[in-house]
């Protein structure tokens, strides 16, 4: 890594406008193209502010500061375009979380990493709506809350409550929601509202350890811990009127339910397997990289293929977890109200994939192309009358799901023309960290926490105190920064704010 | 490909022709130039039998010979070319007979009035008659629907409105049956692109429409057929006794 001084490393980083930067090649070795992130005045002193405490003399190792590996992800082979840091980007293994790098699926020098997807395959986020508004369900949010805790098991090491044996894993894995449709836990229309119809085509079980499988088998249809939650939520502002009553969405108050969950353990497993395997290939075809980290394989070879392969089975997982998720939550809505799902009108508005890699055609430089677009806590966002998105949002674009952090708000936006061309419709995730998990344990009481949400009002439910901490609201980037941001670029439009009233977390 | 083309030269298979086996193209070249096109003397058209590279280079020369302008294109090209030529051919040999065939002509030698005669009364009808013209536009103006120019594809429209609207069905339960949208302001909805012209943009927005309102149905049936499946599949399970809360 370079080492240079704070002011020397600045003159690598130019302001493009209001709201993004460009990060000049150079600023690390062998990048093939420029970086790009998108930040407001608050985000931007963040980030920054990271870069600044990298310099200082000492700092070796630990973390990568999030521009230094938006600029080593750009000196990847076959990279296209740019490589992209959204305004929630923060540090992660290898590629930045928040980023978004594209590869030439043509140039046979291309590669696919599994850093660039995250160890959480195919985490994602879910959005319910229902017919109820916040009247109905204030008097009994405690009542909710625990009968959503008592459906929906959470926390290390929790089992689901869906009876799955080994070949129902197996076919869940190549059937990703086709499988919950067929045995009935979903709605047809479910699967019309989710990213890739919620099936990867490409699984292939085959390629998946053994050890993945049996981490796996006992998780699906629970929540998992970390950032992942299930919450009862509320309409708070509508700054889309048409688009939201495209999604079923009329008026203020009106109550959805969210979940943000991913693949568990068996993501994780795959994801760790793959490295392995990365590593030797990196060896044998002369990859080099500008961290170890970044370990990846040509996408071509049989290390890549077996990866994407196997990555495809992961997303599965995480579409048939997220599924059984939601016929729990309408479980436990039909119980307590005495009604069915369906007179709650308890439909899937969307369901997005926040860490993937998928095969894409986008316009590069004039020309169409074919890449393998990497998303690592990055939303796909794809314009009006893309060929993807449901034919319910032909005319609005694609709803994106941002969820909040414990107790702040969420986001529905939808995707734009301008994202298609500056990000290849990719936008943000989320809140994005700005305290590290362990300087959040130090820094934050869990008694204040849980006093300050109780005093918002919002109903909670969790397995662990520890993570209390880990997830508070200050532990984490403003979401309404992160939103504007994208707003303010244009790679996203806002929509709907949701606001929450109860909340289950790991 | 050629189909319609290689049909006016009496050619024995003009469905079946397939351009990408040389065998079949060898062929074809070799009977237009025997039959139609005849540049050659009869002796020297073995050239275009030839074997190999050599055939090349042969039919190269040949379309040169015939100053065929297209010179670089690909062999579709190049074909399309010699069988429009052997078919301005065929026309010269006899202009008197084919003169007449004007896409006009053509129109008028199939008549919109059925010639079957048929006991069903709607085949005796005169759809061109001035009575029948001003009954479809009474009809249309009962109905609220905009006239078109042409009368038959304003019939077009009123069926469909008598169909989808005013079945039994549809009068006994409107809420089922009659869709009921809410107005989304497409003429502000981004279009994707831009051909310049407003008149062409409105137009392509109301084509994208069109498109929509077609996948929709496609999606609402593939709906049905899941939904269908799954009264046969479906039996979802749960055992809260298998459930563990974490850490």
């Amino acid at each position: 890594m370079v080492v240079r001084e704070y002011n020397d490393e600045l003159k690598y980083l130019e302001r493009i406008d209001a709201n993004s930067w460009r990060i000049k090649k150079g600023f690390q070795p062998n990048m093939n193209v420029e970086g790009v992130f998108y930040v407001n005045s608050a985000l931007e002193k963040l980030m920054f502010d990271e870069l600044r405490n990298s310099c200082r003399p000492g700092m070796v190792g630990g973390f990568l500061p999030g521009v230094k590996q938006i600029a080593n992800v750009a000196a990847l082979p076959g990279i296209v375009h740019r490589s992209i840091g959204l305004p929630d980007v923060h540090s992660g293994y290898g590629f930045a979380i928040g980023n978004m790098a594209a590869f030439d699926m043509n140039d046979p020098l291309s590669i696919v990493s599994p850093g660039g997807v995250g160890f959480d395959i195919n985490c994602g986020v879910r959005l319910l709506r229902t017919n109820l508004f916040e009247k109905d369900v204030q008097p009994v949010k405690e009542q909710l809350a625990q009968s959503m805790f008592d459906h929906i098991p959470v926390g290390v090491g929790s089992k689901g409550i869906i009876p799955m044996t080994a070949t129902n894993l197996e076919e869940a894995l190549e059937m990703g929601m086709d499988w919950s449709l067929r045995e009935g836990y979903i709605w047809a229309e479910d699967k019309e509202h989710c990213e890739e119809y919620g099936r990867m085509l490409n699984a292939d079980p085959s390629k998946v350890s053994m050890r993945a499988k049996k981490r796996g088998l006992p998780q699906l249809g629970t929540l998992g811990a970390g950032n992942h939650y299930a919450e009862i939520q509320v309409v708070d502002e509508i700054y889309d009127k048409w688009a939201a009553s495209k999604m079923g969405i009329e008026d203020k108050g009106q109550v959805c339910v969210m979940i943000h969950s991913g693949s568990r353990g068996f993501g994780h497993q795959v994801a760790t397997d793959a490295l392995v395997q990365m590593e030797k290939a990196m060896k044998r075809d002369n990859i080099e990289t500008n961290d170890r980290q970044l370990a990846c394989a040509r996408i071509n070879s049989q290390e890549g293929q077996d990866y994407l392969k196997a990555m495809a089975a992961a997303a599965n997982f995480a579409w048939v977890n997220r599924s059984s998720m939601t016929f729990l939550s309408r479980q436990a809505f039909a119980k307590q109200f005495h009604m069915t799902p369906d007179d709650l009108d308890m439909h899937v508005i969307y369901d997005v994939s926040h860490n993937i890699a998928k095969v894409e055609e986008h316009m590069v430089d004039g020309k169409q192309k074919t890449l393998l677009v990497h998303r690592k806590g990055s939303t796909r966002a794809f314009p009006p009358h893309h060929p993807l998105i449901p034919v319910d949002y032909q005319l609005t674009g694609q709803p994106v799901l941002i969820g909040g952090t414990m107790g702040t708000c969420s986001y529905v936006l939808t995707g734009t023309e301008q994202g298609m061309q500056q990000t290849f419709g990719s936008t943000c995730h989320g809140a994005g960290r700005a305290l590290s998990r362990a300087k959040s344990r130090r820094n934050l009481d869990y008694t204040e926490v849980l006093s300050k949400l109780q005093q918002q009002g919002i109903a909670i439910r969790v397995a662990s105190l520890k993570l209390v901490m880990e997830e508070a609201p200050e532990s984490y980037k403003n979401v309404t920064d992160v939103v504007d941001t994208c707003h303010a670029a244009g790679i996203s439009k806002k929509c709907i704010k949701l606001r929450p009233i109860a909340v289950i977390k790991g | 490909m050629f189909k319609r083309k290689l049909a006016a030269l009496d050619h024995h298979a003009p469905d079946s022709v397939n351009i990408n086996d040389e065998k079949e193209i060898k062929n074809l070249v070799s009977w237009l130039e025997n039959q139609k096109i005849r540049r050659y003397k009869i002796e020297d058209r073995g050239l275009l039998q030839a074997d190999g590279p050599e055939w090349h280079t042969n039919f190269d020369k040949y379309c040169k010979d015939l100053a065929s302008p297209v010179v670089d294109g690909s062999m579709a090209e190049k074909l399309e070319w010699l069988i429009g030529y052997a078919v301005s051919l065929e026309y010269a040999d006899d202009v008197e007979k084919y003169k007449g065939q004007t896409a006009e002509n053509v129109g008028k030698a199939t008549p919109n009035v059925p010639k079957i005669e048929s006991s069903n009364p709607l085949d005796n009808m005169d759809f061109e008659s001035p009575d029948f013209k001003k009954g479809v536009i009474a009809l249309a103006q009962i109905l609220n629907i905009t006239p078109h120019p042409d009368h038959l594809i304003t019939l077009k429209a009123v069926s469909k409105v008598v169909r989808e609207r005013l079945s039994q069905e549809a009068l006994d339960n409107p809420n089922n049956i009659v869709v009921k949208g809410k107005p989304f302001p497409f003429q502000e909805a981004d279009l994707g692109f831009d051909m310049g012209d407003y008149v062409l943009n409105q137009a392509a927005k109301i084509l994208r429409l069109l498109y929509i309102h077609d996948l929709r149905d496609l999606q609402t049936s593939i709906n049905e057929t899941i939904v269908a499946v799954q009264s046969i599949t479906a039996d979802p399970k749960t055992d809260t006794k298998l459930g563990q809360v974490g850490r």
